[in-house]
């Protein structure tokens, strides 16, 4: 497999001009609906990083072509956000499958990682503020060379969530709530931006200086720019650390500060937390989804069955941001 | 209740233990981060077993306050009245059943989970 893999890569890459060859290819561990491979491209030179990501054909219905994330990628690179150069896209069914290479870059996923061990210590103070202005700049990407990305105005997003909720007949009187009071809100007017929409620690490469990288782009769709922000303050991406709002690690204001020095757009704390009890709402709904893929049959897996009860952690959170005055 | 000890509850507490001290040890990382989440899920058994008749009939009682008529006050008969207009979100009784009910389902899926710890203490 590794061989047929690596014979398959070079022939790619060899393709675009650039050669060399593949050694050390290992796989990493990563979501369950992706392969991440990494590998050196060794030439007489040098030798370079290398990761190569590739679709299984069995993503959840909300994730955008794998190859489409490396477009992304490219656009996004133009505009400052620091993101993995792509060396490669394959979209076909053979060969390389629906795929892309990009260079490795320098940092740490993990979230109980960046938020326990010592040596990131220094780069949590500065993370908020850096966050702000990366996701500010993602908003500002140009839309032109994205028109293939799904288009969703606020209102539609709650829609869908609460027809896939509904699929499960599972019914959650929170989520009833939940989906009455989002329709009541006002969103804005806000130009339609590119949203990344898994933007939080897990899906950012940090080291001792702060943000390195922004990965994972699957999620990623066109639409109201402030669901960024309040997906990464829900209370299920701060990792036990709750009173620290943004990821676990920062305050509302420094992300607000970032976001507002960069973007054209103005935003405030109010604003964010619409969206985070969206964002509280989807990550409930997520969790359902993965839930009955366990009890449906199509995949036999305890940590799908187990998340299955963190609906309710969800519906907690929402209680407390809409019934008792929470942040 | 017709069964000789160990308990129901004592009988999964065993099986815990075992999974802890003897198989731990013996599995590789990624094992191991699996089998946190099958003891996980045994936890949760557990509180279920001793834990979820009282909550149920909680969960009721907070409902019948909401929908005065109900026969069989459940989940989704609340759900369904939110759902279809029938019940002002303002309204206290709502309130408090959102509240005690969630609080309820929590203390059985992860009362380690940050909200809860908060709202209870």
């Amino acid at each position: 497999m590794n061989e047929d893999l690596s014979i398959l890569l070079s022939a790619s890459l060899s393709k675009k001009g650039i050669n060399g060859s593949i050694e050390n290819l290992e796989p990493l561990t990563g979501g369950a609906s992706k392969e991440t491979w990494k590998f050196n491209l060794v030439n007489s030179s040098e030798s370079s990083r290398m990761i190569f990501r590739r679709g299984s054909g069995a993503e959840s219905s909300l994730a955008i072509r794998t190859s489409d994330e490396a477009k992304i990628q490219e656009e996004v690179l133009k505009k400052g956000v620091p993101v993995p150069e792509i060396v490669l896209v394959s979209n076909s069914n053979n060969d390389l499958g629906n795929s892309y290479v990009m260079k490795f870059i320098e940092g740490e996923t993990i979230a109980r990682k960046i938020l326990r061990d010592e040596c990131y210590k220094s780069a949590l103070p500065l993370l908020a503020h850096q966050c702000g202005e990366a996701i500010a700049k993602i908003h500002n990407t140009p839309l032109k060379n994205l028109q293939f990305l799904p288009k969703k105005s606020p209102i539609q997003l709650i829609e869908d969530l609460y027809l896939l909720y509904e699929s499960y007949k599972q019914p959650s009187p929170v989520f009833e709530y939940a989906y009455r009071w989002l329709k009541e809100q006002n969103y804005g007017n806000f130009e339609d931006s590119l949203v990344h929409g898994d933007f939080r620690l897990g899906n950012i490469l940090v080291n001792e200086n702060g943000l390195t990288g922004i990965i994972d782009w699957e999620l990623a769709h066109i639409g109201n720019p402030i669901q960024d922000l309040g997906w990464m303050c829900g209370n299920s991406w701060r990792f036990g650390n709750s009173k620290k709002v943004v990821g676990g690690f920062g305050d509302i204001e420094d992300l607000i500060k970032g976001y507002n020095g960069i973007s054209n757009e103005k935003i405030n704390a109010e604003l964010i937390k619409t969206w985070q009890v969206f964002g509280t709402f989807r990550w409930g709904v997520i969790c359902l989804m993965q839930a009955y893929a366990h009890l449906n049959g199509s995949i036999n897996s305890i940590e799908k069955a187990a998340i299955g009860r963190r609906v309710s952690e969800t519906e907690i959170d929402i209680v407390d941001l809409l019934l008792l005055g929470g942040d | 209740m017709i069964f000789d000890r160990p308990t129901n509850i004592e009988l999964i507490s065993a099986v815990i233990d075992f999974l802890d001290t003897e198989i731990k040890e013996e599995l590789p990382p990624h094992l191991a981060f699996k089998l946190r989440i099958v003891t996980n899920v045994l936890k949760i058994v557990q509180r279920e077993i001793d834990l979820g008749d009282n909550l149920s009939k909680d969960a009721e009682d907070l409902i019948k306050e909401v929908i005065e008529s109900t026969q069989e006050p459940s989940l989704i008969e609340l759900a369904s009245s939110i759902k279809e207009g029938n019940i002002d979100l303002d309204k206290e009784s709502l309130r408090k059943a959102l509240i005690g009910i969630t609080k309820s389902k929590v203390s059985v899926d992860n009362p380690n989970y940050s909200t809860f710890k908060k709202l209870v203490e």
